[in-house]
């Protein structure tokens, strides 16, 4: 007389909670999800096509839409790639400068997933105080380098402009205040029953899994695996800061939180002692002139940790100023590919916590 | 240890701690902006719409057409049109048009333009750019001087 039947829906790409286009076709039974699919593409720029046809210091702008809200890693990676094929060195003051941009925005990164997780979760608040905080930075940004999203800050060899009068006291004004607000963040969520409720053993993933799928950052650490390339394949001038990699091995979407709120207080104390270390004298730019001339045939990785996890960029040069071949190795799409198996036996409601978890920006995806 | 915890679970403590937070940023100051009345005041560096300008002593044009923004702008959406000069050195600018739609404002045309001090193409603070049609976007010489008039929403 009654009969069940598994029902197939979709969710996005319009929905509020997928962070952008992302479009989930899910099979439900009931209220459990029994399969997913995610379908990318709605964001698809041809920005590795279009590289090829542009020299390569017209490519930066481009690596600022891919991750919109960590623009400043995806001109790092970008340009630390072109700097290695060409053998460029960066001054020293430059690297500071950038390491103290990437921190910052890795700040204004977390506070924004911290915001818009929380929101899709049902905390309001916390949202609100995430983005007030986040507008703090960007103006700190718009002072550096004019632009409060898509930064383009730095140029191949270094940095086009020294810190304006007055920001090292505006930035140091700033952390303090964070340290505070951070622990006010704290305070709204770390215990709170409802919180944990939604929140642990919900996406559960371990090391293995991870590590099959190629899952970076903050996903993987939560997992156990301290692997940050900070750490492990320093470049700018992280070797010469003090810092810790924050570890947890829940493996949920409670233990992604804690390994993300610490990665903030972390950055905050980089920066810190960037603030310090930096020369107050020095180059910003390692080369004169703008002709690039890399050797034939050469083939470079380089990779950094971006908020969301590796951010590669490969390169192929064939002697010309344009790359033969660009290739945007971006964490958002490997990331992604963890959204299935997380969701499947769970809820529907858990569907939006674990996407949130994930922390994914589908400029970044689908490029 | 035990029984503090039973206590701290039966009055909702942690909520209480984070309702606290929220209570006390009632009193912070307020930081919502209503914007078409007020705005937020721009940093000196802000990046808006590229623009033109005039040398600020002579009132002369600036720009001698060298054509290097024209080259790096990864967008292609300025274009210049030069003639040689009558006294055969050097060019006279004719005509510089950019089209809004396209400019990224990525500031990068900004950078090789050779006129010192001052370069000839800035990074202006307009950052208004709504218009009705595709052309009130593509902007000419005068506009490139003078800024688009913008009909300011009042009501
Ligand atoms: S700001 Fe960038 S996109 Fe706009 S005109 Fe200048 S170079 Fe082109
Ligand atoms: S780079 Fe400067 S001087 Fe050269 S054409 Fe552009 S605006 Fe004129």
């Amino acid at each position: 007389m009654f009969r069940t039947q598994e029902m197939e829906i979709n969710m996005g790409p319009q929905h509020p909670s997928t962070h952008g286009v992302l479009r989930l076709k899910l099979r439900l039974d009931g209220e459990r999800v029994v399969d997913s699919w995610p379908v990318i593409g709605y964001l698809h720029r041809g920005i590795e096509k279009l590289s090829e046809s542009k020299e390569f210091i017209k490519i930066t702008p481009f690596t600022d839409r891919m991750d919109y809200v960590c623009a400043m890693s995806g001109n790092l990676a970008y340009l630390g790639a072109v700097e290695k094929l060409c053998g460029i060195k960066v001054p020293e003051k430059a690297a500071y400068i950038r390491v103290i941009m990437v921190e910052l925005n890795r700040i204004a990164s977390h506070l924004l997933w911290l915001g818009t997780h929380a929101l899709d979760i049902g905390a309001m608040s916390i949202f609100l105080y995430g983005f007030r905080e986040r507008e703090m930075i960007l103006d700190l940004f718009e002072a550096y380098c004019g632009a409060r999203l898509t930064y383009n800050a730095f140029r191949i060899s270094g940095v086009p402009a020294d810190l304006p009068p007055g920001w090292k006291e505006e930035c140091t004004g700033f952390l303090k205040l964070f340290r505070q607000r951070h622990r006010e963040y704290e305070q709204i969520l770390t215990a709170n029953r409802i919180w944990l409720k939604r929140t642990k053993d919900v996406g559960y993933m371990d090391a293995e899994h991870c590590l099959a799928l190629s899952v970076t950052g903050p996903v993987l650490r939560a997992a156990g695996v301290a692997r940050d390339l900070r750490k492990d394949e320093p470049y700018a001038i992280y070797d010469q800061l003090d810092f810790d990699i924050p570890v947890d091995d829940g493996c949920d979407t409670y233990a992604r939180y804690i390994v993300r709120m610490a990665e903030m207080l972390q950055s905050v104390h980089m920066v810190e002692q960037c603030l310090e270390k930096m020369p107050s004298e020095g180059p910003l730019m390692g080369m004169k002139g703008r002709r690039m001339k890399p050797r034939k045939d050469e083939e470079i990785y380089f990779a950094i940790e971006g908020p969301r996890g590796e951010q590669g960029v490969y390169l192929i040069s064939d002697g010309t100023d344009r790359p033969y071949r660009c290739k945007f190795r971006n964490s958002s799409f490997a990331n992604l590919q963890a959204l299935a198996p997380m969701v499947q036996g769970g809820l529907v409601a858990d569907v939006v916590a674990i996407i949130g978890t994930l922390d994914i920006v589908l400029g970044d995806s689908d490029r | 240890m035990k029984l503090t915890r039973f206590i701290q679970k039966l009055i909702l403590w942690e909520l209480l701690v984070g309702m606290m937070v929220v209570i006390r940023n009632q009193f912070r100051p307020k930081v919502t902006v209503q914007y078409p009345k007020e705005r937020i005041p721009l940093r000196p560096r802000f990046r808006g719409v590229p623009r033109l300008r005039y040398d600020p002593k002579t009132m002369e044009e600036l720009c001698i057409s060298c054509l290097l923004c024209e080259q790096i702008c990864p967008d292609d959406c300025i274009a210049i049109k030069w003639e040689k000069a009558p006294s055969g050195k050097g060019r006279v600018l004719k005509d510089f048009i950019i089209d809004y739609q396209r400019c990224c404002l990525c500031g990068l045309c900004v950078d090789p333009c050779p006129t010192k001090p001052l370069t000839a193409i800035y990074m202006s603070h307009d950052y208004e750019l709504a218009g009705s049609d595709r052309l009130d976007l593509v902007a000419g010489r005068t506009d490139l001087h003078e800024g688009r008039t913008v009909t300011i929403y009042d009501k």
